[in-house]
C-alpha cells in the first residue's frame, strides 16, 4: 500500500464516478419504463446506440457542432424508442409478459444488425468537447471531456426531475406507474403516457450513449451490449422503478468497475461487476431502494 | 451429403438448447444463462475427452451432471427474485460464466502438444471423433440418438404429474402453493434439469466443432435459447423442435443466399411472431390437470395486468 497505489485508486475512482453518470441514466431509462409498463425493455440499449448513430450520420450530411450533434443523437434515439415501443409493447397483450419481452430482444438483434449493415461494422470517431482540458487537484486530475459527460448527465437528470414532479405531464407519469387502472378512471390517457416514457427514456438513453461515445472518442455497435448489461446491473442494483436508486447505482457500477479494473485488468473487471450484482440479488433483492411490494 | 449431416448436428445440439430452456419456461421462469450452462458443458465434455482420454459417453455425462449441480446452486440465489429480475440476474450469470472462460487458462501436455482451454484463444483440438474414426454421419446419428432420448424423457415427463406441476407454477405462482406445492423446490428442479440438458447439448457442441472459444456463448446464444421454445410455443417439446429447424434449417441455412441481411430478418421474425402469435407457433396446450390449476377469478386476472 504505496502512495502512488493509493492515488491510482482514487483517480480510478473519480473517473469511475464521472463515467458512472452514463450508466445511471440507461438505468433511470430502464426504470421509467418498468414503472409505467412493469415490462423489461430488452431493445433499450441497443436504441440508444441506435440514436446515436443517427447524431453521427446527421454530423456527416452536415457538419454539426457537437453540441448539435448530441442532441440530434438523444433525438433520434427519442423517436426510436416510439418505435419500439410500437413494435414490442403496444400490440402484444398484457397477459403474455412473454411475448413482449421477447418481442424486445427480438427488436434488439434488429437494431443491432441494422445499426452493423449501414454502419458496415466499423467504428467511428465521435465528435467531443473540451478533450486538451484538464483540472488538477494536487496528484489527482481530471479529464476535461469527463467533466463534460458528467455535467450534462447531470442536467438530463435534472431536466427529468423537473419532468416528473412539476409537469401535468410527470403528474400522470407517475400515476400510471402506481395505479394504472385508477389513473385510467381519472381520464388519463395510459396509452398515450406510455409512449411518451418510450420517448422520453429514449432521449435519456440517446444521451447517455452520446456521452459513453464522446468519452470513448469513438462510436462502434459492441457499446449496445454493454449499455444493456450494465443498466440492467444499475437497475437491479439500485431496485427496479426507483429514480434515486438508478442515479446512486449508476455512480457506484462506474467506481466499482474502474477501481477492479486497476485492481485486476481490464479482462477480468466485468466478473467482479456481475460478482456484485448477485450478492445484491442474494442479500437485497429488491435492490437499494426498491420496494418489495407488488414486484412481477 | 456431407453438408446435411453436419447440418443436422447442428439442429441436434441446438434442439438440446432449446429443450433446456423449454424445461425452465414451463415454470414461468425466463432464464438467460442457458447459454452459460451449454459453455460449462463443452468445456468440461472437451476437457474429458481430450486432455484425460476419456470416452465420449460418460464425459458428456459428467459435463451433465456437473451443469446440472451448477445450475442448482446459481439457481437458489437467482430464484429468490421473480420474472423480470431472473432475466437480468441470469444474463449477469451467462456474461460472468463467459467472462471466466475468456480468463480461463489449463493446459496439460498430451503427446508433445499443449492441450487445454487457453484464455481468449479457446480451446482447440477437441479431436475425439477424428481420431476415432467417427464419420460425420455417424457422428449425426450418436447426437440425434441422445435429442430423441431428451425429447422423449421430457415429452413423457410432460404428461406425468411432474409435467403438470411444472405448468402449475408457471401459470399460476399463488395457486400452485395453495394447493400445497414447494415453489423453490420445483422451480430449483426445472432450472436444475435445464442445466443438465444445456450441459449435454454443450458436450456435444463441443466435439462437433472441435474449437471453443468464450465469444460463441454470448448473450446472442442465450437469445436463441429462449427464443425456440417461445417462438415455438409451450405446448409441448414438439413446438421447440419445430422453432429450432425452422431458424437454423430455413432461416440460417436455407436462407444463406440472402447473405447478411439473414440476421435483420431473424429479429423481424420474433417481433412479427410475438405480435401475431403471443403464445408460439404451436400455441399452448391445456392438459384437464393444468386446467383445474389455472382457474383464475377474473380479480386476479385483473390484478395481474396492472402490476
Amino acid at each position: 500500500m504505496d502512495y502512488y497505489f493509493f492515488i491510482d485508486l482514487i483517480q480510478s475512482l473519480v473517473d469511475g464516478l464521472l463515467f458512472g453518470t452514463t450508466y445511471a441514466l440507461i438505468g433511470i431509462g430502464f426504470t421509467l419504463i418498468f414503472g409505467v409498463m412493469r415490462k423489461l425493455n430488452l431493445a433499450y440499449g441497443a436504441a440508444a446506440l441506435a440514436g446515436t448513430y443517427v447524431g453521427l450520420a446527421a454530423a456527416f450530411v452536415t457538419p454539426l457542432p457537437p453540441i448539435l450533434v448530441f442532441f440530434v443523437s438523444a433525438l433520434g434515439s427519442g423517436i426510436i424508442g416510439y418505435i419500439v415501443y410500437l413494435g414490442c409493447f403496444r400490440y402484444t397483450p398484457s397477459s403474455h409478459p412473454m411475448a413482449a419481452l421477447l418481442a424486445s430482444v427480438g427488436m434488439l438483434l434488429f437494431i443491432d444488425e441494422l445499426v452493423i449493415h449501414l454502419s458496415h461494422g466499423m467504428p467511428y470517431p465521435y465528435p467531443s468537447v473540451l478533450r486538451n482540458a484538464e483540472i488538477t487537484l494536487g496528484e489527482i486530475w481530471i479529464r476535461g471531456d469527463m467533466l463534460f459527460v458528467f455535467g450534462i448527465c447531470v442536467l438530463a437528470m435534472v431536466i427529468l426531475y423537473w419532468l416528473l414532479y412539476r409537469t401535468s405531464l410527470g403528474l400522470a407519469t407517475r400515476a400510471v406507474s402506481q395505479q394504472p387502472r385508477a389513473a385510467q378512471l381519472c381520464g388519463i390517457p395510459t396509452g398515450q403516457v406510455n409512449a411518451l416514457t418510450f420517448v422520453i427514456s429514449g432521449v435519456l438513453g440517446g444521451t447517455a450513449g452520446a456521452m459513453t461515445a464522446a468519452a470513448v472518442g469513438v462510436l462502434s455497435p459492441i457499446i449496445a451490449m454493454s449499455l444493456t448489461t450494465k443498466g440492467l446491473i444499475v437497475v437491479v442494483i439500485g431496485g427496479l422503478g426507483s429514480i434515486p436508486g438508478a442515479i446512486i447505482g449508476g455512480l457506484m457500477v462506474g467506481a466499482a468497475e474502474n477501481v477492479f479494473q486497476l485492481l485486476r485488468g481490464v479482462t477480468e473487471r466485468d466478473i467482479y461487476v456481475m460478482l456484485l450484482l448477485f450478492i445484491f440479488l442474494t442479500l437485497r433483492p429488491g435492490g437499494l431502494f426498491g420496494n418489495t411490494e407488488g414486484r412481477d | 451429403m456431407e453438408f446435411y449431416l453436419g447440418l443436422l448436428q447442428i439442429l441436434g445440439v441446438h434442439t438440446l438448447l432449446g429443450l433446456s430452456a423449454y424445461v425452465v419456461l414451463l415454470t414461468g421462469q425466463v432464464s438467460m444463462a442457458q447459454a452459460g450452462f451449454y459453455a460449462v458443458g463443452a468445456y468440461v465434455a472437451a476437457m474429458c475427452t481430450a486432455m484425460f482420454g476419456i470416452h465420449i459417453l460418460p464425459a458428456v455425462i459428467i459435463a451433465s451432471v456437473s451443469t446440472g449441480i451448477l445450475a442448482m446452486i446459481v439457481g437458489f440465489p437467482a430464484l429468490r427474485v421473480r420474472g423480470l429480475m431472473l432475466v437480468v440476474a441470469t444474463l449477469a450469470f451467462g456474461e460472468m460464466v463467459r467472462m471466466f472462460f475468456f480468463n480461463f487458462r489449463w493446459q496439460i501436455e498430451r503427446d508433445g502438444k499443449l492441450i487445454g482451454p487457453n484464455g481468449a484463444e479457446g480451446f482447440r483440438a477437441i479431436r475425439f471423433f477424428p481420431e476415432n474414426g467417427w464419420e460425420t454421419g455417424d457422428v449425426a446419428l450418436f447426437i440425434w440418438c441422445i435429442v430423441v432420448i431428451v425429447l422423449g424423457l421430457l415429452w413423457w415427463v410432460d404428461n406425468t404429474r411432474a409435467g403438470a406441476v411444472l405448468r402449475a407454477v408457471g401459470h399460476d405462482e399463488v395457486a400452485a402453493q395453495s394447493v400445497g406445492l414447494n415453489l423453490t423446490t420445483i422451480k430449483v428442479a426445472a432450472m436444475a434439469l435445464g442445466g443438465a440438458i444445456a450441459g449435454i447439448g454443450g458436450g456435444l457442441y463441443a466435439h462437433t466443432v472441435t474449437h471453443i472459444e468464450h465469444g460463441v456463448f454470448g448473450i446472442l446464444l442465450a437469445t436463441f435459447a429462449i427464443a425456440y421454445p417461445i417462438l415455438g410455443g409451450l405446448g409441448s417439446v414438439f413446438g421447440t423442435l419445430l422453432a429450432v429447424i425452422f431458424i437454423q434449417g430455413f432461416l440460417v441455412e436455407g436462407l444463406r443466399f440472402i447473405g447478411d441481411w439473414r440476421s435483420l430478418l431473424f429479429g423481424a421474425l420474433i417481433l412479427l411472431v410475438m405480435n401475431l402469435r403471443p403464445t408460439g407457433l404451436l400455441g399452448e396446450r391445456m392438459s384437464p390437470l393444468k386446467t383445474l390449476f389455472s382457474r383464475k377469478s377474473p380479480v386476479v386476472t385483473n390484478a395481474k395486468e396492472t402490476q
